[in-house]
C-alpha cells in the first residue's frame, strides 16, 4: 500500500490587499499536484521558495484543507479522517517557533508524548534516548528560550519522533544547521529510512537531496515539473557533461577530429597559463574517457577531468528557465 | 471513547496543568491580572467602604477574588488559543490525536487554581493592612461553592478560547468586557444599585451566581434554598459551556485549516 | 536661527504624525469605540456605582467628576507609552539616534496626538457623566474647566513620557503599565477623599499628576472660577513639566548607554 497517495491536489490562499478598499487576491500555491509514496521511501520535494512545498505539506499533515483534489496518508483521507491519520505521523517544520521557550526540553517532550498518547513509562525511556540521538543529552532541563537555532531544529526533530510514527515529513530540516548538525541530522534521517520509516523530505540543498532521497519531486510554482530517481533526473542534463583535458598545444587537426566523433557535442580550448584545457562535452560523460585518449595517443596529456552534471544542474534546468 | 482513551485525555489535561502553572509562574502580565490587579481594586474597595469595613471585609475580600477569576479568564484562558498561535505551537497541538477542548481545560484549570490564589492574597492584605480579623460563617458551603464556581469558570473558558479565535477583532473588546461582569456580577456591590432591565443580564452571567454563593456563604445567608439556587444555575451553565464548547471548538478548528490560520497570522 | 526653528517644527510635526499613526495603526474605528470609548465608560460605571454604594447617593458627582479627570490617565500612560516603545518594536529606534535630529522635539512631539487624545477622553467622560449618572454642571466655569482637562492631557502625557523611557529599559511594558495605571486609580484621588490617607500616602498622590487637576476640577463644578483653582492648575502643569524633563533625561541616557554597549537592538 501506498503510505502517501496524492491527486490533483490544488490550495489556493485569498489574499486583502489594500488599506481602505480591501480587494482581495487570489494566490495559487499548489496548482495540480499527484504522486504517491510506497511504504519505506525515502521521497524528496524539491524546489524553490514559494514552490508550493511547504503548503503540500501542511496538507498532508492535516493542517489545511486542500481547495481541490484528495489525498491519503496511510490509507486514510486527509479531510474527513485526520483524526486517524495524526496518530501515525510526525512532522517538522523547524524554525525558531513552535516549541514552548519557557519550558525545558525534556518538559516540551513529556508535553507532546501526553498528546500523543504515549505511555507514561514508554515516554520515560524514549525521551532521555531521543535527546541522546539528537545531541542534546547534556542541555535538557533548560529552557528552550536559551537555546541556539540548531539546538531547537533538534529539539524539533526529538519532538516529531516522541510517538515513533511510521510516516515522517521533513520540511526542510537542515536548515539553520551548521555542517556538522546537518550532517548529524542526515544521518539520522538514514537511520530512520533503515528503520523502514516512510520519510518525505523537501529541502533546497540539491546535494542532501541526491544523498538521501529514493525518488525526487521538482516542484514549482505549484506543479511538479519531473519527478523521479535522482539519476534518471541527472541524465536530464546529461548534455552538460564536460571533459576537461589538460595539454600543452592543441592543434587545430585535433579539434576537428574531436568535433566529427559522433560523441561529441562541442569542443572548446581555453588558455590557462601555460598549458590549455581542452573541454569536451558529451553526453556520454565519463564513458568518453577511453576512446578520447586513444585519440591523445602520442600527445601530451597533463590533468583530466570529467564534470559530471549534478542534481544542481538538472534543477536548475527545470525551473530556472536556462536554455 | 473507551476507558484508556479516557484516562489518556486525563493525563494529558494534568500534564497541560502542569505545563499552564510553570509558565505562567514566568509571565508578569499574567501576575498582575491575578494578583496585582485584584489586590489594588480591593484596597481601593477597602478604603472606599471604610466606614463600615468590619461589615463589608469578607464581602471585598470575595468579590475582589472574584474580579481576579474573570480577568483571568478574560485574558489568559481566552487567549488559550490564541496565544499557541502567537508563539507558533498551535499547529502542533492541532495535529496531535489529543482534542483540544482537552488541552484547554488543563490551561483553564491552572489559571483559575492560580487566580483563586489571589483571593488568599486579598485575604492576607486585608488581615495586615487593615488588621482585621475574617471569619467565613459557612465555610463548608463556601468550599462547596468554590468547586462549583471552578467548574463554571473552567468551563466558561472553553467558549470564551474558541470565541477568541473565531473572529480577531474579539479581542478589542478585551479590556471592555472586564468591568461590566464586576458590575452585573455583583462582586463588589450589590446588583440592587442597578437599574432593573439588567437584572436578567445578571442572570444570564455564571460568575453572578458564583459570587452570590461565595459571599451568601460567607456572611451566613446560605439557606437551602439560596444554595441550590446558586449550585444548580452553575451547574446548569458548566453543562452549557460543555455541550456548546465541543461544537464551537469542531467549528474554530476546521475553519482554520480551510482559512489556513493556524500558523502566525 | 529661523532655519532651525523651521527645521524644529518640521521635526516636531513628523513626531505628532508619527504617533498620529501609531495611534491609528491598531485603531481602526472599532478598535477606538472599544478601547477609548466603551472601555473607560465601563470603569467609570463601575467606581461610581461603588462610591454610590460605599459613601451613598448623595455623593455620586465626587465620583463621577473624578473618574472622569481620571480618563486622561489611558491616553497618557497607554498611548504615550506605546508610541514610545512602538520604536524599539519596529526596530527603528537605531535609526532614530542616528540622526541629528533634536532629541526634545521629537520626544515631546510624539506625545502631541495623545494629549489631544486623552482631552477628547475627558470631554467622554463628562459627556457620560451627564447624560447617564446625573452630573450637574450649572455653576460650572466653562473657560477654567476646558483650561484644567488641558492641563491634564498634558501632565498624563508628559508621566507617559517619562514611563516609555522606563519601559524602552525592561520587557514588561505592560506590567508597568498597568501598575501605574491602577495605582493612579487609588491615589488619584477619584474614588477616595485623599485627605483621609495617611501622610506617607498623601504624599505618593501629590507626586502623581491627576491629584490636583481633580480637585480643582470639583471645586469648579462646585462654582469655582479659574483664579481659584490657578495654583492647582499651575503646580499640576509644573509636574508634568518634570516629568517631561526626568522623562528626556532618561531618554538621553538610555541612547548614550544602548550606544556604549551596543544594546540598541535588544528586546
Amino acid at each position: 500500500m501506498n503510505a502517501i497517495e496524492v491527486k490533483n491536489l490544488r490550495r489556493v490562499f485569498t489574499t486583502n490587499v489594500g488599506r481602505f478598499r480591501r480587494e482581495s487576491k487570489e494566490v495559487v500555491a499548489v496548482d495540480d499536484v499527484s504522486f504517491s509514496v510506497p511504504d519505506g521511501e525515502l521521497f524528496g520535494l524539491l524546489g524553490p521558495n514559494g514552490a508550493g512545498k511547504t503548503t503540500t505539506v501542511k496538507m498532508l499533515t492535516t493542517l489545511l484543507i486542500p481547495s481541490a483534489g484528495t489525498a491519503h496518508v496511510a490509507g486514510k483521507n486527509i479531510v474527513d479522517e485526520a483524526d486517524q491519520i495524526r496518530p501515525r505521523i510526525g512532522f517538522i517544520f523547524g524554525g525558531e517557533r513552535g516549541l514552548y521557550w519557557r519550558l525545558s526540553a525534556i518538559d516540551n517532550l513529556r508535553y507532546f508524548a501526553s498528546l500523543y498518547h504515549v505511555e507514561p513509562d514508554v515516554s520515560a525511556k524514549r525521551i532521555p534516548y531521543l535527546l541522546e540521538m539528537v545531541g542534546l543529552a547534556d542541555r535538557g532541563k533548560e529552557k528552550v528560550e536559551g537555546y541556539s537555532r540548531g539546538m531547537k531544529q533538534r529539539l524539533h526533530i526529538a519532538r516529531s519522533l516522541i510517538h515513533d510514527p511510521d510516516i515522517l515529513f521533513l520540511d526542510e530540516p537542515t536548515i539553520g544547521l551548521d555542517p556538522v548538525g546537518a550532517r548529524g541530522l542526515r544521518q539520522v534521517v538514514r537511520n530512520l529510512q533503515d528503520e523502514k520509516k516512510t520519510i518525505l523530505l523537501t529541502t533546497h540543498y540539491m546535494f542532501e537531496a541526491d544523498m538521501l532521497c529514493q525518488r525526487i519531486a521538482v516542484i514549482d510554482k505549484g506543479n511538479i515539473v519531473a519527478m523521479d530517481t535522482p539519476e534518471e533526473l541527472k541524465k536530464l542534463v546529461l548534455d552538460l557533461s564536460v571533459i576537461e583535458v589538460e595539454m600543452f598545444g592543441v592543434s587545430d587537426d585535433l579539434i576537428s577530429t574531436l568535433r566529427s566523433q559522433n560523441y561529441v557535442d562541442n569542443v572548446s580550448v581555453e588558455n590557462r597559463e601555460q598549458r590549455q584545457v581542452l573541454m569536451v562535452q558529451t553526453e556520454r560523460g565519463s564513458e568518453a574517457i577511453p576512446d578520447l585518449m586513444t585519440l591523445f595517443d602520442g600527445i601530451r596529456v597533463g590533468k583530466v577531468t570529467s564534470r559530471e552534471p549534478t542534481l544542481e544542474d538538472a534543477y536548475v534546468r527545470l525551473v530556472g528557465g536556462e536554455a | 471513547m473507551n476507558l484508556s482513551k479516557l484516562s489518556a485525555h486525563w493525563r494529558t489535561v494534568r500534564i497541560s496543568f502542569e505545563m499552564q502553572l510553570r509558565q505562567n509562574f514566568s509571565d508578569p502580565f499574567i501576575i498582575f491580572a491575578i494578583i496585582v490587579q485584584p489586590m489594588i481594586i480591593a484596597t481601593l474597595a477597602l478604603w472606599m467602604l471604610q466606614d463600615q469595613v468590619d461589615q463589608f471585609a469578607i464581602f471585598v475580600i470575595v468579590g475582589s477574588g472574584m474580579t481576579g477569576l474573570w480577568s483571568s479568564l478574560l485574558f489568559i484562558s481566552g487567549n488559550a488559543i490564541t496565544g499557541e498561535r502567537w508563539v507558533g505551537t498551535l499547529e502542533g497541538l492541532v495535529a496531535s490525536p489529543t482534542p483540544m477542548p482537552v488541552i484547554v481545560l488543563g490551561k483553564n484549570l491552572a489559571n483559575v487554581f492560580q487566580s483563586l490564589s489571589s483571593m488568599l492574597a486579598s485575604y492576607a492584605l486585608v488581615a495586615l493592612l487593615f488588621g482585621l480579623s475574617i471569619e467565613i460563617q459557612q465555610p463548608l458551603l463556601f468550599a462547596v461553592s468554590i468547586l462549583f464556581a471552578m467548574l463554571a469558570f473552567v468551563t466558561f473558558g472553553l467558549i470564551m478560547a474558541s470565541l477568541f479565535i473565531i473572529n480577531p477583532a474579539v479581542q478589542n473588546w478585551q479590556n471592555g468586557l472586564e468591568f461590566p461582569v464586576y458590575i452585573l456580577g455583583g462582586f463588589l456591590f450589590p446588583i440592587a444599585l442597578l437599574p432593573g432591565w439588567t437584572t436578567p443580564l445578571s442572570y444570564l452571567l455564571a460568575p453572578y451566581w458564583a459570587a452570590r454563593a461565595l459571599q451568601a456563604a460567607s456572611v451566613g445567608a446560605g439557606t437551602v434554598e439560596e444554595m441550590s439556587l446558586n449550585w444548580g444555575m452553575m451547574l446548569l451553565f458548566s453543562l452549557i459551556y460543555v455541550v456548546v464548547s465541543r461544537s464551537l471548538f469542531l467549528f474554530v478548528l476546521r475553519k482554520a485549516r480551510v482559512d489556513a490560520t493556524l500558523g502566525m497570522q | 536661527m529661523l532655519k532651525t526653528a523651521r527645521m524644529n517644527l518640521r521635526l516636531f510635526y513628523d513626531g505628532a504624525m508619527l504617533s498620529y499613526m501609531a495611534l491609528f495603526r491598531w485603531l481602526q474605528p472599532m478598535t477606538y469605540l472599544a478601547s477609548m470609548v466603551f472601555a473607560p465608560l465601563t470603569y467609570m460605571l463601575f467606581f461610581v456605582f461603588l462610591g454610590r454604594f460605599a459613601t451613598g447617593e448623595d455623593n455620586a458627582s465626587f465620583y463621577v467628576i473624578g473618574n472622569s479627570i481620571q480618563m486622561a490617565a489611558s491616553s497618557g500612560i497607554y498611548g504615550v507609552t506605546m508610541s514610545i516603545t512602538g520604536d524599539r518594536w519596529d526596530g527603528t529606534l537605531p535609526y532614530l539616534f542616528g540622526a541629528p535630529a533634536n532629541r526634545l522635539v521629537i520626544f515631546v512631539g510624539r506625545a502631541f496626538m495623545h494629549v489631544i487624545n486623552g482631552y477628547i477622553s475627558v470631554l467622554l467622560g463628562f459627556f457620560w457623566g451627564i447624560t447617564l449618572l446625573g452630573l450637574d454642571l450649572s455653576q460650572t466655569n466653562i473657560g477654567a474647566m476646558a483650561l484644567t482637562i488641558l492641563v491634564t492631557s498634558i501632565s498624563t502625557a508628559g508621566l507617559g513620557l517619562l514611563l516609555g523611557c522606563l519601559s524602552l529599559m525592561t520587557r514588561n511594558v505592560m506590567f508597568v503599565n498597568n501598575t501605574v495605571f491602577f495605582m493612579l486609580l487609588l491615589f488619584s484621588g477619584a474614588n477616595i477623599d485623599i485627605t483621609t490617607f495617611p501622610a506617607w500616602m498623601q504624599s505618593i498622590s501629590y507626586a502623581l499628576p491627576l491629584t490636583r487637576a481633580i480637585v480643582a476640577a470639583r471645586e469648579i463644578v462646585a462654582g469655582a472660577n479659574l483664579a481659584q483653582v490657578a495654583n492647582l492648575l499651575g503646580t499640576e502643569l509644573l509636574y508634568g513639566a518634570i516629568y517631561i524633563v526626568l522623562g528626556y533625561s532618561l531618554f538621553t541616557w538610555f541612547e548614550k548607554q544602548a550606544k556604549q554597549r551596543g544594546t540598541l537592538e535588544a528586546v
